[in-house]
């Protein structure tokens, strides 16, 4: 018998309007899809949760589906098994596909959805422990207590939010779709994000994230991720890339993610890159990392490795793109 | 030679699969947890502080929540446990002081989880906190508060050995080198979490205790002693084990728990610990420091070695003595290598205690050892085989320190790595981030002098044939999933010349096995296996008499093969197994024999102070070869593939000492690429699968297994230990590996990329300061 | 909450009454006494405790048994033959030595299987893929790849025998 899990309620609404009638009556439920992110986490006591809404009865919930000029709108219950093998992820966006399949393991896989991955909680070494290791700790910042253990000075949380999907996704310039009490509205998956690892969701109360659209691309896109073992592991930092002609030349869109607590999209890469890139600008996209990322020390390895990670992989990936756009032209 | 030729008919050197295999692939196999049932669950309420003195704990509020059966505290037990006799300073819940966090102070047993989970809420406790050490300096820090008040300096064991003249030896050589390598803790994390399973039986005052235990035996007498119970009224069963790797060598603080509560309770009462649970019950290999010199001729000829090791051993003795003296005694018994000194400190830490781990107490030693002997190969541009061959044992022999060599394949070993690795023409060929790597190591076939010492035989195993022509043998050697079982079904088998699948193995019930010392230092192959080949001659005798008075033959000219026996010479005359059965039988009913084994006075080490431990029957030995790739973008390392040859002097099963070398080779490869304990002010910080790194199938390498038969004449068959033996091996090769693919030397353990990736940085950064200076 | 949880079992139908915040791990170990389900860590961390939801792995330890509402649900004690007979990834298992104290054995053939019954021959690659969240502490998992492919060219052989019978 394994430690009991407190007690909760489970509804499992078929229809996003009674979904909508369950959240204004039970606010404080807290929603599951594949559960192999809340599950772990209410186990180990992290989540106060009276009531659970199980979202993978919805419609349309996990359907892939080509939009008008090449655009996709994936839907939120997709599982990350079938994103790592769907045919419209095979191509140029094959950056997503990359992801999901590094995701956790394969039984994760099979039940982990885009919209849990991308709604995940965030984590840190003095957070995802159980209830008699915090509380011997003093609890923490992000739940319960009153001091970052990782960052005691500051004034918020620093644990490091580690989807892998976020971070190609945002590269490929994603936009959500969120559900809510006053209608659907669409956000840049970007701006979904807060600066704290406390409150990291920019959700409104009672909102859902039920798709992400992708618009047209025709470039070429890569994902990859540091991490100890080659399965299971949360990346450490995980950047995704992506490469598009453009008039003048080439952007490079470049998203890192596991290294804060939000997704960072590198900001200053040129608008319009030469090809072959320079080493030149091979090292300012790994400064550009470097000095965007900000790494603390809420994993076991080093805040330091996964800084110089995190601009290792970027300036890996963007040389391999550009030699792939270069071969392919 | 003792070893049987390899045919058709003989059990002895086929491959078997194991005798116990069919339960674990179609679930059938019931581990401790599987049998909790109904039972009453138990949990344990544990130190939130690293090192206090324990002012209050108030259970009543527990005692009185509806459906709490049972509440136990450290009052309950007033007796300490532990593994030497000499240093049991362990209570199974601390009484005045705790002395690492996790540290069990009390337990409750519930209807269910969630009550017992309230229970251990409602217990008050209050410490009042000490001084806390987390590191070796800091607890041997003059002004350090002791941990035990008998060991002044926290140190709880020096080690000062010296064996011919260090000094001299060094001044010899033509290279001498200095080095510091730190070893980072690490634990077995076999991947059953501890469970006991215990019941009283009221009216009979009997306990009816299951657990996850590799020595039954000493837990059966610790539960005991700690529970002021007649053995005998006790009865110890040990049900499939989920691995061990020596977690479970000793008696542990969850099982006397276990049973205070199921006779507080007088029921039946279950306790599963969690995963973070297990890793904090620990018994894990300690954080080590190696500073060792070693001097070496420009022909590869090593001149003598000095050895200083400080280990970090957590907050109470467990095997903490045994470890840091087989550190320094296993310096010996691989090379031909005159002058040692040896200095070892293991000392006193407010963690979880450490413990015995697979390769136990020489796996960082051999480490230092054969990565500083590559350095000086490479300074001296010899090849690393070559300077291995330039150092070799020739066997019979006894060490400096009085270890026995009667067996020595290393030099097999080491031809068939250099050959299956394409080693000369491959080594420095590979390009670039690519390299190769080797190393060599032993391990003991068992200890020749047990822990408890109580004069009975080393081993026991009895056999019992009764009408139904089936031979049961009893054997207390606990299988926990390494072949032990096998094994004795096999050497039956053999020595009576009949199907394995005729033996049936009962092993661990105490009532019904003989008592046996356990799983630990390999010893159950050398020594159980010698007792059931003993007592399977014995039979032999019984059921040659019947055949031979059926056949009207000497006893001496009965054969059996393939269950048939017959007269020796003579075609004819044969009887089957069932017909020899019947004949003895009727002599005098069911027939129950018996065979021993005892370790020979000369095997049990030199006369110096511990010079038991590391004093063994004989050597396993191991050379293998590694090849890795490393990323130094990422400064991850990629173990590519393993050639690994092993001693283990007869293969009595090659299906499992494959198995064997392979399982051992690949933890060998965790320690060294990933895994390792890490502490905030004593809070495991790696308390879970997720932290603590075990490699999945996408980290590990094929491995290419060799089986060296150096046939030893006192093993079973010919028969060493085989899986032990290779481990310590792989973190020295690897790091070899590393070394050419990328020139970088490193002196830590794990080379997990962060310490690559600095290490690499710190590299570049001194070249460019060189070539600053030159320039300038 | 209490609800009754409807659903197949090893090939037979079941319906209990469940709480809604029962796991499926303890659905199976306590209440269908199906003990093969491992428990090996504290949440999803180490494949012990894999079953198959409607054909596909799942780690039962962190997933609701009210999740498996109408599902079909296996474990490894459903996996063998007709009458009890082992299958050929259990009889590859045991005959390779892919299980050594077994801990982690239940998990693995329950990927394996799920595997064979997608892919006919898998190369090394698919068995490593297909086992990456499956950890086992003992065999280095040298003999697990080989019992995979030992059964699958098992497997393989049967049918190509059947075909051709
Ligand atoms: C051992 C292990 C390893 C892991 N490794 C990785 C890894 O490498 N990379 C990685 O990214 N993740 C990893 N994970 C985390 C997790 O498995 C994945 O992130 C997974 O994609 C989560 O999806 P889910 O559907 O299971 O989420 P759930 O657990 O169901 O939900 C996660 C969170 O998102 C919320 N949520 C779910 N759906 C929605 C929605 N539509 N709208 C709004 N909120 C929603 C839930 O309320 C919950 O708070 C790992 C987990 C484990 C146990
Ligand atoms: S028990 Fe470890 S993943 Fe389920
Ligand atoms: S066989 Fe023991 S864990 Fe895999």
């Amino acid at each position: 018998m394994t430690e009991a899990l407190a007690d909760f309620t489970l509804h499992r609404p078929e229809s996003l309007e009674s979904l909508a009638i369950l959240r204004r009556a039970v606010p404080e439920a807290r929603l599951i899809a594949g559960g192999t992110d809340l599950l772990p986490n209410l186990r180990r006591g992290l989540v106060d949760a009276p009531a659970l809404i199980d979202l993978t009865a919805l419609p349309d919930f996990a359907e892939i589906e080509p939009l008008a000029q090449g655009a996709l709108r994936l839907g939120a219950g997709l599982r990350l098994a079938d994103l790592a093998r769907a045919p419209e992820l095979a191509g140029p966006r094959q950056a997503v596909a990359e992801a999901a399949r590094g995701v956790a393991g394969p039984a994760h896989r099979n039940a982990a959805t885009l919209g849990g991955n991308l709604c995940q909680d965030t984590r840190c070494l003095y957070y995802n422990q159980s209830d008699w290791w915090r509380a011997a700790n003093g609890y923490c910042l992000k739940y319960r207590g009153d001091t970052c253990h990782v960052a005691p000075q500051g004034k918020r949380c620093r644990a490091a939010f580690a989807s892998d999907l976020a971070a190609p996704l945002i590269a490929l310039g994603a936009e959500v779709a969120l559900a809510g009490p006053v209608g659907e509205r669409r956000l840049p998956l970007a701006d979904l994000y807060r600066d704290d690892g406390a409150d990291h969701l920019a959700l409104a109360p009672g909102e859902v994230l039920i798709a992400v659209h992708l618009p047209p691309f025709a470039g070429l896109s890569a994902y990859e991720k540091a991490r100890q073992r080659r399965a299971i592991d949360f990346p450490i930092a995980g950047v995704g890339a992506a490469l598009a002609r453009v008039t003048g030349g080439w952007r490079l869109s470049l998203a890192v993610t596991g290294t804060d607590s939000r997704p960072v999209a590198i900001a200053g890469i040129d608008d319009a890159l030469d090809l072959p890139l320079s080493d030149d600008m091979l090292a300012r996209i790994d400064k550009a990392v470097q000095k965007q990322v900000t790494p603390m020390r809420s994993t076991m390895i080093s805040s330091h490795y996964r800084r110089l990670a995190a601009s290792a992989l970027a300036r890996r990936l963007a040389q391999r793109l550009a030699e792939q756009a270069r071969d392919a032209r | 030679m003792n070893a049987p030729a390899r045919t058709a008919t003989r059990a002895a050197g086929t491959r078997t699969p194991l005798v116990d295999g069919i339960e674990k692939v179609t679930g059938r196999a019931r581990f401790t947890a599987d049998l909790a049932g109904d039972a009453a669950v138990a949990r344990i309420l544990r130190s939130p502080v690293a090192h206090g003195v324990i002012r209050r704990i108030d259970t009543t509020a527990a005692e009185a929540l509806p459906g709490v059966l049972a509440v136990v505290t450290g009052a309950d037990c007033a007796h300490p446990f532990g593994v030497l006799p000499i240093a049991m300073n362990e209570y199974p819940m601390a009484r005045d002081r705790v002395r690492y966090r996790g540290e069990p102070v009390a337990a409750v047993a519930a209807v269910d989880a969630a009550t017992a989970a309230r229970a251990l809420k409602a217990i008050e406790l209050q410490i009042d906190p000490l001084p806390a050490y987390f590191t070796a300096t800091e607890a041997r820090a003059p002004d350090a508060v002791l941990l035990h008040d008998d060991k002044p300096g926290n140190v709880e064991r020096e080690v000062h050995h010296v064996f011919g003249d260090p000094d001299a030896g060094l001044a010899e050589a033509d290279l001498v080198r200095t080095a510091t390598f730190t070893c980072a803790e690490i634990n077995h994390a076999q991947m059953e979490p501890h469970a006991a399973v215990a019941e009283w039986v009221p009216g009979r005052e009997e306990l009816i205790f299951h657990s996850v235990t590799q020595v039954p035996f000493y837990t059966h007498k610790h539960l005991a002693r700690c529970l002021e119970m007649d053995p005998a009224k006790i009865r110890l069963v040990k049900p499939f084990v989920g691995g061990g790797f020596g977690s479970r060598t000793e008696t542990l603080n969850f099982e006397i728990i276990a049973g205070l509560l199921a006779r507080r309770t007088g029921g039946r009462v279950a306790l599963v610990l969690s995963r973070e649970e297990t890793l904090i019950s620990h018994r894990g290999r300690p954080e080590t420091e190696v500073t060792l010199a070693l001097g070496m001729r420009a022909d590869g000829r090593l001149t003598a070695c000095k050895a200083e090791v400080v280990m970090r051993g957590g907050a109470y003795a467990g095997y903490g003595i045994v470890t840091i003296l087989y550190a320094g005694a296993l310096l010996h018994g691989l090379y031909d290598l005159p002058n040692i000194r040896y200095d070892g400190y293991r000392v006193y830490a407010n963690l979880p205690p450490c413990g015995a781990m697979r390769g136990h107490g020489t796996v960082d030693v051999r480490h230092a050892f054969e990565t500083l002997v590559d350095r000086m190969a490479h300074e001296l541009d010899l090849d690393p085989f070559t300077v291995r061959r330039a150092n070799l044992l020739e066997a019979p022999l006894f060490t400096p320190n009085g270890l026995m060599v009667n067996s020595y394949g290393l030099p097999d070993c080491l031809d068939r790595v250099e050959a299956a690795s394409g080693w000369k023409e491959r080594r420095g060929k590979l390009g670039p981030g690519r390299g190769l790597g080797m190393a060599c190591s032993h391990y003991v076939s068992g200890a020749a002098k047990p822990v408890h010492w109580t004069g009975e035989p080393h081993a026991v195993v009895a056999l019992r044939l009764d009408f139904d022509g089936a031979v049961t043998a009893l054997t207390g050697a606990p299988e926990i999933g390494q072949g032990s079982s096998t094994m004795v079904a096999i050497s039956v088998a053999d020595t009576l010349g009949i199907d394995v699948g005729r033996v049936r193995v009962v092993c661990g019930d105490s009532a019904t096995v003989p008592k046996d010392n356990g799983a630990y230092s390999s010893r159950i192959t050398f020594m159980v296996g010698n007792a059931a080949i003993g007592a399977a001659r014995n039979l032999r005798t019984e059921l040659a008499q019947a055949a031979a008075a059926k056949l009207e033959a000497d006893p001496a000219d009965i054969d059996c093969a393939g269950e048939v026996f017959s007269v020796r010479g003579s075609a004819q005359s044969q009887l089957t197994w069932a017909e020899v059965v019947a004949a003895a039988l009727a002599v005098d009913g069911p027939i129950t024999v018996k065979g021993s084994f005892t370790t020979p006075e000369k095997a049990q080490g030199g006369g110096h102070r511990g010079g038991a431990v590391g004093s063994t029957m004989g050597f396993s030995y191991a050379a293998q070869v590694v090849e890795a790739t490393v990323d130094v973008d990422l400064g991850r390392i990629t173990v590519d593939r393993v050639w690994v040859a092993l001693d283990c002097g007869f293969a009595i099963n090659p299906l499992a000492v494959e198995g064997q070398i392979e399982g051992s080779v690949w933890m060998g490869m965790g320690q060294a690429l990933m895994e390792e304990t890490r502490y905030a002010e004593g809070l495991p910080l790696h308390a879970s699968l997720l932290e603590y790194r075990v490699p999945t199938i996408a980290d590990s390498p094929p491995i290419e297994v060799h089986i060296v038969e150096s046939v030893d004449p006192l093993g079973p068959f010919g028969a060493k230990e085989a899986g032990e033996g290779a481990l310590s091996g792989f973190p020295p090769a690897l790091a070899a590996a590393v070394a050419d693919a990328i020139g970088l030397d490193m002196d830590a353990l794990p080379l997990s990329p962060d310490r690559v990736l600095e290490a690499l940085v710190a590299k570049r950064r001194a070249a460019q300061r060189a070539k600053r200076r030159e320039d300038a | 909450m209490t609800r009754i949880l409807r659903l197949t079992l090893n090939g037979r139908a079941r319906a209990d009454a469940v709480a809604d915040n029962l796991l499926l791990i303890d659905y199976l170990r306590d209440a269908a006494r199906l003990t093969s389900v491992k428990q090996g860590c504290d949440g999803g961390e180490c494949g012990a405790c894999l079953v198959l939801v409607d054909g596909s792995p799942r780690p039962a330890c962190i997933t609701l048994a009210a999740q498996c509402e109408g599902a079909k649900v296996e474990t490894l004690e459903g996996l063998s033959g007709p009458g009890g007979a082992l299958s050929p990834l259990q009889r590859a298992f045991h005959e390779r030595l892919g299980a050594q104290c077994g801990f982690c054995t239940p998990g693995m053939v329950v990927s394996a299987t799920a595997l064979l019954r997608k892919t006919k021959r898998p190369d090394e690659g698919a068995i490593r893929a297909a086992l990456e969240g499956n950890l086992c502490r003992c065999t280095g998992y040298v003999k697990i790849i080989d019992a995979v492919q030992t059964a699958a060219a098992e497997m393989a052989a049967d049918q190509t025998a059947e075909a051709a019978g």
